[in-house]
């Protein structure tokens, strides 16, 4: 949703910083030197075994051993909407959740959306309930969550986020392929924007947006590395997302370790330069961005490219 | 059966109530002031009771030196629930120091838009998303800027404290906040969250943020909401979120608008639903959201 123009995070950035943009060139990270693996499947729809699918691109993007370990499921929950492609599609989370528990894991599912406060609400109207009639016993609210601090973070001296999350061995960000009309895309690094707890920053997360969503998502993916991808592109979302966008068919699920790898990959896919999105570049020493660094398993990308519509604002990104 | 809606939801509340006297946004989790003051709200019949004023005491030993609320024991920073606490002290009369300093910090607090170096700075810059900075609202944090919610948890609390503080500034920023809240209703006749358009693209409302907007409008004499709130009534008939649904239902109801008594069953483990479905019904307490009588 459009809560504040892109102009008026300016002004606001203007008012908090006016001693320098935090994007200059001196700032930019040394770029990442590695290697990443990025796994990359076919499904032509929800209704295939995706449980085998998801326990397939795990493997080949090199999940490591979740046995015994606490692993968090990040889904995108936006909007009391089922009739569009705004929220994670039920149907990844659930499969997500039996492969990681066939491997061993503890599993829980939490989300904090950014501007709807009922979150119970919204992962019912997603129709999270009617697929998962045990999710009571594994969901939380990361909005509404007890808190504990985890000292300076994004320019505070005091950061807090849920209990939960903070307990996690590995969050697995689970988005939707979308694009945005303030970031270019939404993947699996801007998701975690929902890790941050409602309750205390408010909805939407403004403070993210007084630091400047692109420098928000950067320094969230420095903060969280411990994190896994797992992006739900079978129906993606085109033009004006997030939310008032509209459906995408890409019938492809994206896996990797690395998110930023990960996002480059599905940008190369949505006809999006990564090269040109500022948060990845910002983040560019997080992980690979170039198609030479990133291992492609399963299928190869580029046979899979459907390019999506982006806002005027944001033609520049396009691929050639 | 009539009652038995409210009674369910006061009923457990009552068997949730966390041992320092709060309540958790979930049964099981620490308290927060947020589902602590909505739930001593409806519970307010009870408030005589030890455990009613265990909750009471919990939420004043909350106050920070500055006058403002903290939301919960661990954040030690000003929050807007700030504004319910204040709420809740007119709920119970409380007319002291604590609550002169509450009302003084909200009075202090103010969207960074509005502040005098932003409004300076907005004379230089284009005003693409078309807020007039002087009309001040108040934001989720200090710092940032202001937002329908907060801002109309604010003008509750300050419209019923207004008989018990003598001062122009009150009234000064209950009329910039109601300006605030007027110019950026959508055109379809509720509230987003800040604004009305972006990108050049209308914003749809949503339940929460109309309800909320209209009950910070309330007594707001020179506003014609007769539209705002039909498409408050048409939200309500249509909305899928419990709390939507009851923040609509405590708004409309405080508008007297006529709505059939709800017979939803409870569900799931959320205080702060159940609080305000408690508030929300016919006898359940939402006129203690209702600006107090001058006096």
């Amino acid at each position: 949703m459009n809560l504040m123009s892109r102009r008026d995070f300016q002004t606001a950035a203007a008012v908090t910083t006016i001693s320098g943009c935090a994007s200059n060139k001196s700032n930019e990270p040394t770029p990442f030197a590695g290697r990443s693996s990025v796994s990359v499947l076919k499904a032509s729809s929800y209704d295939v075994d995706l449980t085998k699918l998801i326990l397939t691109g795990l493997a080949q993007a090199g999940l490591p051993d979740v046995k015994g370990k606490r692993v968090l499921l990040k889904p995108n929950l936006v909007e009391f909407d089922n009739a569009t492609a705004i929220n994670t599609h039920p149907r990844i989370v659930v499969a997500a959740f039996e492969a990681f528990r066939s491997l061993g894991a503890i599993v829980t599912i939490g989300e904090g959306p950014g501007h709807r406060r009922d979150t119970l609400g919204l992962t019912e109207e997603a129709g999270y309930w009617q697929q998962f009639q045990a999710l009571d016993d594994h969901f939380v609210d990361l909005n509404r969550d007890n808190v504990k601090s985890i000292g300076a973070f994004l320019g505070r001296p005091e950061f807090f986020f849920s209990e939960t999350l903070l307990a996690a061995d590995l969050i697995v960000s689970l988005p939707k392929m979308k694009t945005h009309h303030w970031a270019g895309a939404t993947l699996s690094m801007k998701n975690l924007f929902g890790l941050v707890p409602g309750s205390v920053y408010g909805w939407p997360k403004n403070l993210l947006h007084y630091h400047g969503i692109a420098n928000s998502i950067v320094a969230l993916n420095r903060r969280f590395r411990n994190t896994f991808a797992i992006v739900d592109g079978i129906v993606g979302m085109e033009g004006n997302g997030p939310i008032q966008g509209q459906p995408k068919s890409m019938g492809a699920l994206v896996f990797g370790a690395d998110l930023l790898a990960v996002d480059a990959t599905c940008c190369r896919m949505m006809g999006l330069d990564p090269g040109k999105i500022e948060y990845l570049k910002g983040a560019a020493d997080l992980g690979a961005i170039a198609a030479e660094q990133i291992d492609q398993r399963g299928e190869n990308p580029a046979s899979l490219r459907s390019d999506f519509q982006v806002v005027q604002e944001f033609q520049y990104l396009r691929l050639a | 059966m009539p009652g038995t809606y409210r009674a369910v939801r006061m009923e457990a509340l009552n068997a949730t109530q966390n041992a320092d006297g709060g309540w958790g946004y979930f049964a099981g989790k620490r308290s927060w002031l947020e589902p602590t003051v909505y739930s001593l709200l409806a519970l307010h019949r009870q408030i005589d009771q030890p455990e009613w004023k265990r909750g009471w005491e919990l939420v004043r030993s909350w106050q920070l030196p500055d006058g403002s609320w903290r939301p919960n024991e661990n954040v030690s920073e000003p929050h807007w629930s700030t504004a319910l606490a204040v709420t809740l002290h007119c709920a119970r009369q409380q007319y002291d120091d604590a609550f002169r300093r509450g009302v003084s910090w909200l009075l202090d607090a103010r969207g960074e838009e509005s502040t005098k170096l932003s409004r300076f700075l907005g004379l230089f810059m284009a005003n693409h998303i078309g807020h007039d900075r002087k009309f001040a609202g108040w934001p989720w944090l200090p710092g940032t800027t202001s937002w329908i919610e907060p801002t109309s948890h604010a003008l509750v609390a300050l419209k019923r404290a207004a008989p018990h503080i003598a001062t122009s500034e009150l009234r000064r920023r209950v009329t910039l906040a109601e300006g605030m809240i007027l110019r950026r209703r959508c055109a379809d006749g509720g509230w987003n969250y800040g604004s009305r358009a972006a990108l050049g693209v209308d914003l749809p409302s949503y339940p929460e943020t109309t309800a909320l907007a209209l009950l910070g409008l309330q007594s707001c004499g020179e506003a014609d909401l007769s539209q705002d709130l039909q498409r408050a009534r048409d939200l309500w008939s249509g909305c899928h979120s419990r709390l939507g649904r009851a923040w609509l239902a405590i708004s409309l109801r405080n508008f007297g608008v006529e709505l059939p008594e709800d017979d939803r069953e409870i569900a799931r483990n959320d205080t702060l639903a159940t609080s305000l479905e408690a508030l929300s019904a016919p006898q359940g307490g939402h006129t203690l959201l209702r600006p107090e009588p001058r006096v």
